[in-house]
């Protein structure tokens, strides 16, 4: 499999802070990937870096061939990186439909819009139901399939999602993981997942990385890391009186 | 009652001027979150393109001279190109700095552009007159007079807010000008420019504040280096009362402040009609006291790209 995208060694500021240290990420093409630790560990940070909202003091992030460090969210996207950041962030002022096409004013395959529109319109009924309707006036659920819909429609090489299951019902968060992974088995759509419930990432991911205080504390197959006291270890730094590694906790 | 008829026709087309100037300063500030000091010396130099660029007493007429059309094409044109000047050479570089610094880089612009009128131009009032057949054009209603110039005013900003509607609701163009004023970042992660769309609201903005210039100077036929100043005060009180953010609120603001000043001049006894501006403002604090958000809600004031 050829990778598709190169995270490099890279450390990203706030001001004088180091929010993340000296990180490494790669993901081949079609693969899923799931980078999971607990609150503040970076895992935001390293999708804003690689999308180009915040630029690394070093290291460098690779794009199939292109070197991407530092350029602008724009031209990011332009080049095939869609990204459904934390807290969905749907245009209120916009109605449903022209929240979904907004991201297909850059593309450059005119014919193909209407088609993907459509196959959008059949993943989520609702969207079709609610076209018309402003994007702030659906629920959380249907915000989340909105914004999924959003970045398909750029048509990406690889769409990364920053904590799909955040505030939604362990029903609904099913049904979004079942869409992701409907996509890239289907579609073969390349998939880099923050996700703080490891139980989650386990199951959809093929590999993972678990972050900890801005730095790679463990990664792997998700298949050999399946039974979860690695990463357990790896998410709090000790196992000592974690007896239940379930959905809150993580 | 024609004396009514007339006061309300005052009030409606000052409001009219001021909505438009706050229409300009709202679509900046939607997009850039930037309070742009500088969009009443946009309109002064959509005056001053009208002559020739001299120090002479007198005003020599350039774009004044031209055909209706043209003149109005060249003045919006002329506005433009300064807009998008400004924003090349003092925005771009402000882009990531606070909506503070943004709002002082402003002032200076301001400055600048007021020093050079008066540099190139003379800081003396000039006299332009432009068209004033249409401030002599006159209706009799139940006898009293009433002017071309104001109904034309208000027929003006109605089309201009149309078209500003159409552009926003029906353009693609539009549609992610609305996306970044909501959220810059999420719009650029999907591919919508940055320098695009705020070059597109500068484009929009000068365009505005020439059209307010051409009827300003219609209006009052003389040509000062602070000519824009006040109309940019009290749009921007009409943007803060009406709620920063929101472009209804900016019209509806404009509107009240200029309806509210036209009915003072009216009604106030003429010993303290000097002063209408000390109640003018009086009344907007009293609104911020009441209501700090501003009459019409907005989704404003958020992070900025």
């Amino acid at each position: 499999m050829t990778t598709l995208l190169k995270v490099d060694n890279i450390t990203v500021h706030y001001s004088r802070l180091a929010a993340v240290r000296n990180v490494s990420v790669d993901v081949s093409e079609g693969e899923i990937v799931c980078i999971v630790g607990p609150n503040g560990a970076g895992k935001s940070t390293t999708l804003l870096t690689i999308s180009g909202i915040l630029s690394p003091t070093e290291g460098t992030v690779t794009f199939g061939t292109k070197n991407i460090t530092g350029a602008n969210p724009e031209n990011v996207a332009r080049m095939g990186i869609s990204q459904v950041p934390e807290g969905r962030h749907v245009f209120t002022a916009l109605n449903v439909e022209e929240n979904l096409r907004i991201g297909t004013r850059m593309r450059r395959d005119r014919g193909e819009i209407e088609k993907d529109f459509n196959m959008v319109l059949e993943m989520f009924p609702v969207l079709a139901e609610r076209k018309r309707q402003s994007a702030g006036k659906l629920s959380g659920g249907e915000q989340q399939m909105l914004v999924i819909g959003r970045a398909l429609l750029t048509r990406p090489k690889l769409m990364t999602i920053d904590e799909p299951s955040l505030g939604l019902a362990p029903k609904i968060v099913d049904r979004v993981y079942e869409v992701l992974t409907d996509l890239r088995n289907r579609m073969g759509l390349t998939l880099l997942i923050v996700e703080q419930s490891s139980e989650r990432a386990l199951k959809a991911a093929d590999r993972i990385y678990v972050l900890r205080s801005g730095q790679i504390q463990l990664s792997g197959n998700a298949k050999d890391l399946r039974d979860g006291e690695k990463v357990k270890q790896a998410y709090f730094g000790f196992t000592e009186g974690v007896k239940h590694v379930g959905e809150v906790a993580f | 009652m024609g004396y009514f008829i007339q006061v309300i026709i005052d009030a409606l087309s000052l409001g009219s001027l001021y909505a438009l100037a706050a229409l300009g300063i709202g679509l900046l500030f939607g997009v850039l979150r930037l309070i742009n000091f500088a969009h009443g010396d946009f309109i002064t130099l959509g005056a001053y393109a009208l002559i020739v660029p001299a120090y002479g007493p007198n005003a020599i007429r350039f774009v004044a001279d031209f055909h209706p059309v043209l003149l109005v094409i060249c003045t919006i044109l002329i506005v433009v190109a300064i807009a998008l000047i400004s924003e090349f050479l003092v925005f771009r570089p402000l882009r990531y700095a606070s909506a503070a610094t943004l709002m002082v880089g402003s002032f200076a612009l301001s400055y600048v552009i007021q020093n050079l009128i008066i540099m190139i131009y003379s800081g003396r009032p000039k006299s332009l007159d432009l068209w004033s057949v249409l401030t002599e054009i006159k209706f009799d209603v139940s006898g009293v007079d009433i002017a071309l110039l104001p109904l034309l005013i208000i027929a003006v900003t109605l089309i201009l807010m149309a078209l500003l509607v159409l552009f926003l609701k029906r353009t693609p163009w539009g549609v992610q000008m609305r996306a970044a004023a909501e959220d810059f970042k999420m719009a650029r992660m999907l591919g919508v420019r940055a320098n695009f769309v705020i070059s597109l609201a500068f484009v929009l903005s000068g365009a505005l504040a020439a059209v307010v210039s051409l009827l300003f100077e219609v209006q009052t036929g003389i040509l000062t280096f602070r000519m824009g100043t006040p109309l940019m005060v009290f749009a921007f009180i009409a943007t803060v009362i009406g709620g920063m953010g929101s472009l209804v609120g900016s019209v509806v603001g404009g509107m009240a402040v200029g309806v509210v000043s036209s009915i003072l001049q009216a009604g106030l006894p003429p010993e303290v009609r000097g002063y209408r501006d000390v109640f003018v403002f009086g009344l907007v604090i009293l609104v911020l006291l009441l209501r700090p958000q501003g009459i019409v809600l907005s989704r404003a004031a958020r992070e900025r790209v």
